[in-house]
Parts: structure tokens; C-alpha cells; sequence
């Protein structure tokens, strides 16, 4: 994991990214108006920052399928504690929030505890959180959410969507933390070699509780994010969310095996999922067409990275 | 001793015979024109110290590796190629390794027959197949085995006995043992050289590895020496006694290998009090010195290595008082003893010790990362700098701190873990088989560093297999056996005799003295 | 030092119930759970245990636990596919667009299997030849043939099947044949899976990869096989999938693929490869089954079914490392 390597791939993916746009530019003038670029901010801020923790989540060698589902269940409640509870909207969005952090613990607590893997440990509480907000909605939406709260999925601050905004300073904030600090430093030597970590004194369970827990409190956030965007909530809300973001986090470079990855491929990896979709969508290919082309990518791009990567190692 | 079937036998064709073997890896050679040869009905025990390259040919008989261009391989006279695994147990050789190769939630009777289940037309015959293991087992005097039992629940002396009926269910003509009494307790290990001697009577030809003298002399017929790769004898085991195989295994005097600097020895740094682990580690009471080298001595399972994880919190004491600096602490986790100065250099240097895939920059720096952050935000240049240090202090042969630590040679990689541990200005360093896999330079370096270790005042706790190492390094010498201490010697009245002695007869007699002791 | 040699020596060899008991231990306790359910909900609802509501439990969930049978031998062999639903969609859309267009009925039932063993083959092929984990290529492939599938056919229904083509609502003796089917692949693959040399050698890849080459089992080769069995099934169960109905909705069935894993896992199948038997996933397919039905008895809303389903998963996994944690 040198940086010449990292610079590589990123160089590699901004390349793609480029040609990407081009073409797509090509398809249809109306992809590369300022618009549209954020129009497709607002699209993608809840998938990207969902990507934000999923790559220390996979960095660490793990997989968070729930992601989606803790979506669902955190857009649910934020109705259910407004709007049939009564609470004040800002405390809602609050524990709405707090709730998803409380999902992640208990992913967390499943896979550190019990050694169970992560893949089907977030399998089974992708099927309890949806159901949880199946059971609790019972398929009821909620409406009539005040004008304010649309500041944060439908205003704008200084021209740019609020939620793009958010996403970006969490972005850089999830940089900061991957790259800079000893917790980054903690999570790459987990993923690498977990019992070397260990060995050298990093307190390999903490950090993956902390991750699993950032996983759920920032799907909460993004719940309310969404909620806002589309004035209602439902029960199916963020149902294959999952798809979308470990896309964009193995796209932008993130080993699956662990120990690799960072917040800027993830961030490239998101705009080019972004772009392709959005691309698509203008050049008539019909909503759920583009999901081929993302299955598409997924696989070959980790094709490449495995062929590519067993010829570096010998 | 049944050495006549042997003797009567030595003039027809060897069973399996090799001429000239080499073997290289990476351009070192591992294995240098080695000639082998086991007839039938034999015992023919192979020893050498670790990285000798015992594995490495047991290895190219059983197929795992080629052998370089140039030797020869025959079987019954007739040269064979072995290109996988298969072709060597077709040709009637199976190995039981150390490290078992068992299918854990399977039967015992289907982990014999894996591969080669009795049939009848397409269905496989399953009561065929218990009873033809059962046959198998009873013929390794093991009625107590359990055909039906799933194997991951069974000792590892029931395994090992699994994997033998598996050899013996394809008509094994040689069998290879891979240390089979590493990890048994006593009365298993006897067992098992009845089942070996039983073998040896139908005819089938042994190939034992061991690392302990009295079953060597209770059950060869011939011993073959290695050392450094190439081969040093093979020799009737009447001819030669124990003095005489240590002197081929280790082939040079001790003393100009090993560059001991003696240094004031200081205060005590460490005690440990009645400290036990489970019956892993049993009762351990030592006092460790400022700059003393304690060398810890004993065949692997006898509790060294799982006394250096309970001192440094991997597997923390289930009783006992441990004390630093004449302070009782407690050490529950790593992170505890790294923070009160304990620094571990473990065993596995690839899992344990380094992650290969990080430069040696994160490998050096990984201990100590809250000590040179702020705010939690690691400082780089530090960071950095301390890297370049550690490369010029131990003399780690690397293009730079940016260099991987997964592309530097054995050596290398084991300077960047000690870098690791002495960056966290430790008061006790453990090293545990310090210079396992390492070549003879590296070897001497991590040697002379050691003793410049001690010499700043640290206390090293030096676990090794290589008894030269354990008599040339250290000031005292402390030997286990199953969990306890057995014995301890001053530098002076250590010799490979007394300390070999203690860690294969004595400890085998202490540990029957303690049940009879405790029959009554 | 132990010595556990002069312990008192254990039987020589176990009986035959014993042994039962011990290979077959989580399916005791699953069919006792559908026993105790049927019993308790058919006391406190007598419809539950009429024949209509037992058709429509049996009949018309046996396409899962012909699913799970397949999903049961790849999660055996240590892998997973999240896929399984998304391709049953597609083929049962191909089977029932071949059907409507005048093709013979043969070929309507064949293409879904040929076509699911290909597709599976292709991800096995990735799985153990390109080492890609199972569960990426297997996501990757769940957004291509659910997105290639709603976008081909708009999410169109196909109507005016003919009647001939509806195999699932054919009856013999009075039982419809999704049950026969069920009965009949679910001892089949039991069979194969306990007494051919290829069953026992997808246990032994899960259950020690390494260990099975040594053995002499071709790894990656078995691996391709076993997804191309589980293509197999797959189609089997789109087939059941696609005619029990008059009509065909050509979209994916939301999220038959836990189902099907959820019937796999509960059965005994451990996640970590190397355990469990077909008859449990079956089971367990039944059980979850007549849960959701008896829910509705129960004047619970179905909606729940969803979290009961995820509390099931993870106690049956919970209980599968305290399991090992206990054995080990």
C-alpha cells in the first residue's frame, strides 16, 4: 500500500471518470449544465455519505449490508416520533439519528462479540431493521412535514443544495480521520493483518464497534436527508441502498479483502456511479436500466483490481 | 530393538531413494545436493534445527515442491516426478504434517476415506466405510476411538491417529511423521511409538521427525542429519549417542557464532509470582534483571510461548501476581503491557508481528502512535523520521521508509518488528524465536543487537528451539516442560548436554515424579 | 501434563439413533417447531390447519425450498448468493415469455434451467477461478438481472398462459406437484449430497479447502459445479415460481433471496461452510412458511414477517458460534 500505488488507481479512476463524462456530454447537452451537476449533488448526498463509513467498514475487511435497511427504519421512526409521538421535529431528527447509531452498535456487538462474519451478521439485521420498519409503518407514510425541514433535502445554501454541502464537509472530515489520525492509522492495521494489530497494542474490537456504529448513526443522518428531500416517509426507503454504496467504495479503490482504500477514491467512485446513471437516464435509458450498468462496473472493476493486483504481487 | 529387519534389507533397493537434491527458493539454495534413502521396515529419523531443511524434502517427497533440475527421485528403483500432492500418495507416500489436515465437522470414519470412499456402484458405502476405518483403527490399538465422532471435538492425539488410519487406508508403503509428538502429553507420546513400531513390523517405512532424543534412540533404525540445507550423515543409530547428533546438528563451536557482550547486570525489572495460565502455563516464578538475557528453553508446547502471551496480556494469568519495578500491575490486554513498558516480538513473524502489506513507516511507528500524535492527528514527520532512525539504528536493509515491509527478506522484516517494540522505549523486551527462518548474517545482527539491547539496560526475556542460541545468548537459562518450569542454569553450567537433558529426560521425569507425588 | 488416554474410555461405537440424532439434530428441532406451531396455531385458529390454507403453505412455498436446496450447496461450500431471487424473476420471465409465444412447452420449461445453470456457472467460474468474494459478484449480478429484467420488460405482467404450461397447479393423487417436487429433488439431493464422492467433496471445500486439495479434490472445478447445480434448482423453482399463478409478474420477488438464504441458514447450514443437510433447508423453507401464514390466524399484520424473519437468522447463527465456541 505505497502511495505511488494509491496514486495509480486514483489516476487510473480520474481517467475513467473523465472519458466517462465526455462521453456522456456527448449524449445529451443537458448533462453539463450547473443544474444538473447539483441536481445529481442533491441525488447522490445520501448513498455518498453512506460510502463515507462503509469504506473504513471494508477497509477494516468487514461489509455492512443493513446500511440500507437502518435507512428505512431511521426515515420511519422520524415519522412515527413526530408525528404519532408528538415529539418537537428537531428532538425526532435527533433520535431518529441516535436509533440508527444504536443499529450499528448491535451490528457491531454481533460481529465483535459473537465472531459472527460480518456479511451475514448484517444479512439478518438487514431483513430485522427492514422488518422492524415494515412492522412499525404497517405501510402507512407519513406528510405534512414543516417547510423548514425542507431547508435540508430541497433548499439551498449559497447556491449549492444543503446537502451537498454536508456531504462534502463529512467527506472531509472522513479524510481527515481515515488519513491523518491514529484511529485511520488503527483501521488500516486491522484490515491488514487483524492479529498483528492486536499484537502491537491497537484495540482491534473498539475500532470496529466505533466503525459499525459511525455505519448506523450516519445512515440515521442520511434518513433525515432523505425524508427532507422527498416530503414523506415510507417503509421501502433506502432498500438496496447497500448495492450503491459498496459500488462506489470498491470502485474508488477499496480492497474488499481489507487494509486498503481511501475517501478520495471513494469520492470519485461515487461521482462516476453518479454520472453514469445520470447520463443514462438522459440518453433514455429507463431508471432501473442504469442498475445493469452499476452491477456492470462493480464486478469488472474488482475483476481488473484482482488481475491488475496479482500481477504487481507476483 | 528390532534393527535386524533393517540390517537384513540394507542390500535390496531402497523403498525411495533421492540423489543430489536441491531445492531453491528465491534464489537461496534450501536444500544442497542432498542424498536420502528409507528402505522398507525402517525407521529412519531426520533431524535437524529449524531451517535445516527437513520440511523443505519432506516436502519434494510428498509433491509439494519440485525439486531443482538435476536430482533424482526413484521409487522401488523406478524415477518418478511428482507434479502435485496426488502422485505422491499414489506412489504410496503419505505425510502426516503438524498442522493436520482434517475436515473438522466431518466423521472420523469419512475423514479417512475423503478422496476414497468404498462404493457400491455410484452411492458411497457408508457402513463399508465405518467398518473398514474401524478395522483401521483397531489395528492402531485405538478401540476407544469413536468412528462416528465428528473430528473437531476429538484431542489432538485422537486426530493425528485419524490422520495415520487416513495414510494407512491408502495403502501408505511410506509414512512421514512431521514432529507427530510436538503438542502430546506422555502417555500419548507412548502410544504412538507403538503404533509407529507396529508400522515398522508390517513393513512399511518411516520417515520420523523429531526433536526429541529418547524417541529417536527408542525407535530408529538409522538417523540422517541436516544441517544448513545440505546433508551432514546418515548413520546407524547404533553407532552414534546423543552428544555425537547434537555435535552434527550444530557443527560449530558455539561461542564464535554467538557475539555475547557481558554487562553489569542491575535491579529487578520484572517478577513474576505462582503466575499460571490455565494448565497452559503453570506456576511460573522468575525475577528478570535489568540488562540480563533470560534465555527460555523447551520443545514447542512445553508453555514458552504461552508464558510470553500471558506476560504480555494476550492470554492474561488466571492467577498469580505479576510485578514491574517491584509495583504489582495488572496486565489484562497488549495495549496494558505496552503502556507499562512490556514489549512482545512474537513467534509468527507474518501474522503476528508485521503487516506485510504497510511501509515500514506504519510498521514502525504502530505501537506508539498516541505517543507521537496530537490531538490524535499523527505527526508525520516524526513519524517519518523515526522510521529513517530505526533503518540506520538496526540496520534494516530497505530503499526507504516507504518501502513495503512485505518485500524485505526474513531478517529485515524481523529488525522492523524489533524496531517497532524498542521505539516504545520498553523495560522488557520478549523475544520469542528471535532468529527462526532468518539467515546465519541477519542472525548474528539480530544477535549483537540484542546483547546492545541489554547492554542499554533492557531486560530480555529470549524464547528459542535452537538450544545453541538459548546456551550462547543468554545469562540463565530456564527450562519448561508441560507448562512448568523444570529447571534453571546459570551461563556457567549450561552446556547442550544438561540443558538438552532437561528439556527432554527431566522434564518427561519431573512430570512423572508430580503424579506420584500427587497419587497418594 | 493431562492425561486424557486413562480417562474412562468412551463406547466403542454409537448407536444407530444416536448417530441420527447427531447428524440430523437441527431438523429434529425444526420439524418439531412446525409440529408444535401447527398444533398451537390450528388449536387457537382451526382454519390454519385446513386443506386450503395447508395447500397454500406447502404448495405454494415449495419454490423456495427448491431454491434453498441449491442455495443450501453453495453456502455448504463456503460461499453465498444474494442473487438467487433476482434470478429466479428472470427466469421465470423467460419461461412464461416462451410460453405465450407459441414455443413449444418443453423448451418453455427447459430454457429457465439451462439458462440458470449458465448465468450460475458464470459467477462460480468468477468465485473460484478469478477468486472474486461471492458475495460481490453475486450483488454485482443481483443489479444487473433485476435492472436488465424491469428495463427489457417494463415490469409488464405476461398473460394468457397456456394452460398446458402451468405445471405447478397439475396434481397428483390430489397433492399439487410443487409438492412432489419439493419431496421428491429435496431426498434426491439428500442422497447425492450424503453418498456420492462429489456431495461429500462440496462438505469437504467448505470445510477445509486446503485439506480438500490435498485430498485430491479439484477445487475450483467443484466450486463452477456446485453453482451450476444451484442454477439447477434455481430454475426449477422459477418454473413452480412462474405457474402457479394465471399470470406472471416479470419483476423480482422483494427480497426472495433472504428468504431462501434465511431457509438455508435456519435448516443447519452453518455460514461457515462445511455443515448442514438439504432436508433441514426444506424444513426450515415449511417453517418460515407456515410462520407467515399463521401470522395472519394470529391477527398479526404480515408486515412483521419480515423482522421475524431477521431474529430468526440471527439466532440460529448466534446459536451456530456458540455452538463451535463450546465444541472448540
Amino acid at each position: 500500500m505505497t502511495l505511488r500505488s494509491f496514486l495509480r488507481h486514483e489516476a487510473v479512476l480520474g481517467f475513467l471518470l473523465i472519458v466517462v463524462l465526455f462521453l456522456l456530454a456527448q449524449q445529451s447537452d443537458k448533462f453539463f449544465t450547473t443544474a444538473n451537476i447539483l441536481n445529481q449533488g442533491r441525488l447522490m448526498a445520501e448513498v455518498g455519505l453512506i460510502a463515507l463509513p462503509m469504506t473504513f467498514v471494508i477497509i477494516t475487511g468487514g461489509i455492512d449490508l443493513s446500511v440500507g435497511s437502518i435507512l428505512g427504519l431511521c426515515a420511519i421512526l422520524l415519522g412515527v416520533f413526530w408525528h404519532n409521538l408528538g415529539l418537537p421535529l428537531p428532538v425526532a431528527m435527533v433520535l431518529a439519528i441516535v436509533v440508527g447509531g444504536i443499529a450499528g452498535l448491535i451490528n457491531g456487538l454481533i460481529i465483535t462479540r459473537f465472531k459472527v462474519p460480518p456479511l451475514i451478521a448484517t444479512l439478518a439485521t438487514l431483513a430485522l431493521y427492514r422488518g422492524l420498519a415494515e412492522g412499525i409503518s404497517q405501510a402507512r407514510s407519513v406528510r405534512g412535514y414543516p417547510d423548514w425541514f425542507f431547508v435540508l433535502g430541497q433548499g439551498e445554501v449559497l447556491g449549492v443544495p444543503t446537502q451537498l454541502w454536508i456531504l462534502v464537509i463529512f467527506a472531509i472530515i472522513a479524510a481527515a480521520i481515515l488519513g491523518l489520525t491514529t484511529f485511520g492509522r488503527a483501521t488500516y492495521a486491522v484490515g491488514a493483518n487483524e492479529t498483528a494489530a492486536r499484537f502491537s497494542g491497537i484495540n482491534v474490537d473498539r475500532t470496529k464497534l466505533l466503525i459499525y456504529t459511525g455505519a448506523g448513526l450516519i445512515s440515521g443522518l442520511a434518513a433525515v436527508i432523505f425524508v427532507s428531500r422527498v416530503s414523506t416517509t415510507r417503509s421501502d426507503m433506502g432498500t438496496g441502498v447497500e448495492l450503491d454504496v459498496i459500488t462506489a467504495v470498491v470502485l474508488g479503490g477499496t480492497s474488499i479483502f481489507g487494509g486498503r482504500g481511501t475517501i478520495i477514491g471513494t469520492v470519485v467512485g461515487l461521482i462516476l456511479v453518479q454520472a453514469l446513471k445520470n447520463g443514462l437516464a438522459l440518453s433514455g435509458v429507463k431508471g432501473d436500466g442504469t442498475i445493469v450498468v452499476i452491477g456492470l462496473v462493480l464486478i469488472l472493476a474488482i475483476l481488473a483490481t484482482n488481475l491488475f493486483s496479482r500481477n504487481g504481487d507476483g | 530393538m528390532t534393527t535386524t529387519l533393517a540390517t537384513e534389507d540394507a542390500s535390496a533397493t531402497p523403498l525411495v531413494q533421492l540423489r543430489n537434491i536441491s531445492k531453491t527458493f528465491g534464489g537461496i539454495k534450501v536444500l544442497k545436493n542432498v542424498d536420502f534413502d528409507v528402505r522398507r521396515g525402517e525407521v529412519h529419523a531426520l533431524l535437524g534445527e529449524n531451517g535445516a531443511g527437513k520440511s523443505t524434502l519432506i516436502k519434494i517427497l510428498s509433491g509439494f515442491h519440485h525439486p531443482d533440475e538435476g536430482g533424482e527421485l526413484t521409487v522401488n528403483g523406478a524415477p518418478v516426478a511428482f507434479s502435485a500432492p496426488r502422485d505422491a500418495r499414489n506412489a504410496g507416500i503419505a505425510t502426516v504434517y503438524q498442522e493436520l489436515l482434517l475436515f473438522p465437522d466431518m466423521t472420523v470414519a469419512e475423514n479417512i476415506f475423503i478422496g476414497h470412499a468404498p462404493r457400491t456402484g455410484m452411492a458411497l458405502d457408508w457402513n463399508e466405510m465405518r467398518r473398514r476405518a474401524r478395522a483401521l483403527l483397531d489395528d492402531l490399538d485405538s478401540p476407544d476411538l469413536d468412528v462416528d465422532a465428528r473430528v473437531g471435538g476429538l484431542s489432538v492425539a485422537n486426530r493425528q491417529r485419524v490422520e495415520i488410519a487416513k495414510a494407512l487406508s491408502q495403502d501408505a508403503r511410506l509414512l512421514i511423521m512431521d514432529e507427530p509428538t510436538a503438542s502430546l502429553a506422555d502417555a500419548d507420546v507412548r502410544r504412538l511409538l507403538d503404533v509407529v513400531r507396529r508400522l515398522r513390523a508390517r513393513g512399511v517405512a518411516i520417515i520420523y521427525i523429531s526433536h526429541r532424543m529418547p524417541e529417536i534412540f527408542a525407535l530408529a533404525d538409522r538417523v540422517t542429519v541436516l544441517r544448513d540445507g545440505a546433508l551432514i550423515g546418515t548413520r546407524p543409530i547404533g553407532e552414534v549417542d546423543d552428544a555425537a547428533l547434537v555435535s552434527m546438528m550444530v557443527g560449530r563451536s558455539i561461542d564464535q557464532l554467538f557475539p555475547k557482550v557481558t554487562v553489569p547486570i542491575g535491579a529487578p525489572v520484572l517478577e513474576l509470582r505462582n503466575v499460571s495460565f490455565k494448565d497452559e502455563v503453570q506456576d511460573i516464578s522468575l525475577v528478570l534483571r535489568a540488562g540480563e538475557i533470560l534465555g527460555i528453553a523447551g520443545l514447542v508446547g512445553s508453555g514458552r510461548t504461552e508464558l510470553a502471551l500471558t506476560i504480555f496480556g494476550i492470554t492474561p494469568a488466571t492467577s498469580g501476581e505479576i510485578l514491574l519495578n517491584g509495583e504489582p500491575v495488572t496486565i489484562r490486554s497488549p495495549r496494558q503491557a505496552r503502556d507499562i513498558g512490556i514489549a512482545y516480538v512474537p513467534e509468527d513473524r507474518g501474522l503476528q508481528g508485521l503487516v506485510k502489506a504497510q511501509t515500514i513507516r506504519e510498521n514502525v511507528s504502530m505501537a506508539l502512535l498516541s505517543r507521537i500524535s496530537r490531538a490524535s492527528i499523527v505527526n508525520r514527520a516524526l513519524e517519518s523520521s523515526m522510521a529513517r532512525d530505526a533503518i540506520a539504528r538496526f540496520g534494516i536493509r530497505a530503499r526507504g521508509p516507504e518501502q513495503r515491509a512485505g518485500q524485505l527478506s526474513g531478517g529485515n522484516q524481523q529488525k522492523v518488528v524489533l524496531a517497532k517494540w524498542v521505539a516504545t522505549n520498553p523495560k522488557v523486551l520478549i523475544m520469542d524465536e528471535p532468529t527462526r527462518g532468518i539467515d546465519v548474517g541477519a542472525k548474528s545482527e539480530i544477535h549483537a543487537l540484542m546483547c546492545k539491547l541489554a547492554g542499554e539496560g533492557l531486560a530480555v526475556i529470549m524464547i528459542s528451539s535452537e538450544l545453541p542460541e538459548v546456551l550462547g545468548m543468554s545469562d540463565r537459562i530456564l527450562v519448561m516442560n508441560g507448562g512448568r518450569m523444570v529447571k534453571t542454569f546459570d551461563r556457567s553450567e549450561a552446556t547442550p548436554d544438561v540443558v538438552g537433558a532437561a528439556m527432554t529426560h527431566a522434564g518427561a521425569a519431573h512430570g512423572r515424579a508430580e503424579q506420584a507425588g500427587s497419587a497418594p | 501434563m493431562s492425561l486424557d488416554i486413562a480417562a474412562p474410555r468412551r463406547s466403542a461405537s454409537t448407536g444407530v439413533f444416536a448417530r441420527t440424532i447427531g447428524t440430523y439434530g437441527q431438523e429434529f428441532i425444526i420439524l418439531a417447531a412446525i409440529v408444535a406451531l401447527f398444533i398451537v396455531v390450528g388449536f387457537i385458529a382451526p382454519r390454519f390447519v385446513s386443506q386450503t390454507n395447508l395447500t397454500s403453505i406447502f404448495s405454494g412455498n415449495a419454490y423456495i425450498a427448491v431454491a434453498a436446496i441449491g442455495m443450501s450447496m453453495v453456502i455448504i461450500s463456503g460461499h453465498i448468493d444474494v442473487s438467487v431471487g433476482s434470478l429466479i424473476g428472470v427466469l421465470a420471465t423467460i419461461a412464461g415469455t416462451l410460453a405465450v409465444n407459441g414455443y413449444p412447452i418443453w423448451i418453455a420449461w427447459c430454457a429457465p434451467i439451462v439458462v440458470g445453470m449458465v448465468i450460475t456457472s458464470l459467477i462460480g467460474a468468477l468465485v473460484a477461478y478469478v477468486r472474486i468474494p461471492s458475495i460481490v459478484v453475486t450483488l454485482g449480478m443481483l443489479s444487473i438481472l433485476k435492472g436488465g429484467l424491469i428495463s427489457l420488460t417494463g415490469g409488464a405482467w405476461i398473460t394468457n398462459l397456456p394452460p398446458d404450461f402451468l405445471i405447478a397447479q397439475f396434481r397428483l393423487f390430489g397433492v399439487p406437484s410443487p409438492v412432489w417436487f419439493m419431496l421428491g429433488l429435496t431426498i434426491v439431493a439428500a442422497m447425492f449430497m450424503r453418498y456420492t464422492a462429489f456431495g461429500r467433496s462440496i462438505y469437504a471445500i467448505g470445510g477445509n479447502p486446503e485439506a480438500a486439495r490435498v485430498a485430491g479434490i479439484r477445487v475450483e472445478r467443484s466450486t463452477v459445479a456446485i453453482f451450476a447445480i444451484h442454477g439447477f434448482f434455481a430454475g426449477i423453482a422459477a418454473i413452480l415460481f412462474a405457474t402457479q399463478l394465471q399470470v406472471i409478474q416479470s419483476t423480482v420477488p422483494a427480497g426472495l433471496e433472504l428468504t431462501v438464504i434465511t431457509a438455508s441458514v435456519v435448516g443447519g447450514v452453518s455460514i461457515l461452510g462445511g455443515t448442514g443437510t438439504v432436508v433441514g433447508s426444506t424444513l426450515a423453507a415449511i417453517l418460515f412458511a407456515a410462520i407467515g401464514s399463521s401470522l395472519i390466524f394470529l391477527n398479526v399484520s404480515a408486515y412483521w414477517l419480515r423482522s421475524v424473519q431477521g431474529l430468526l437468522i440471527l439466532a440460529t447463527v448466534l446459536a451456530d458460534m456458540a455452538r463451535r465456541r463450546g465444541v472448540k
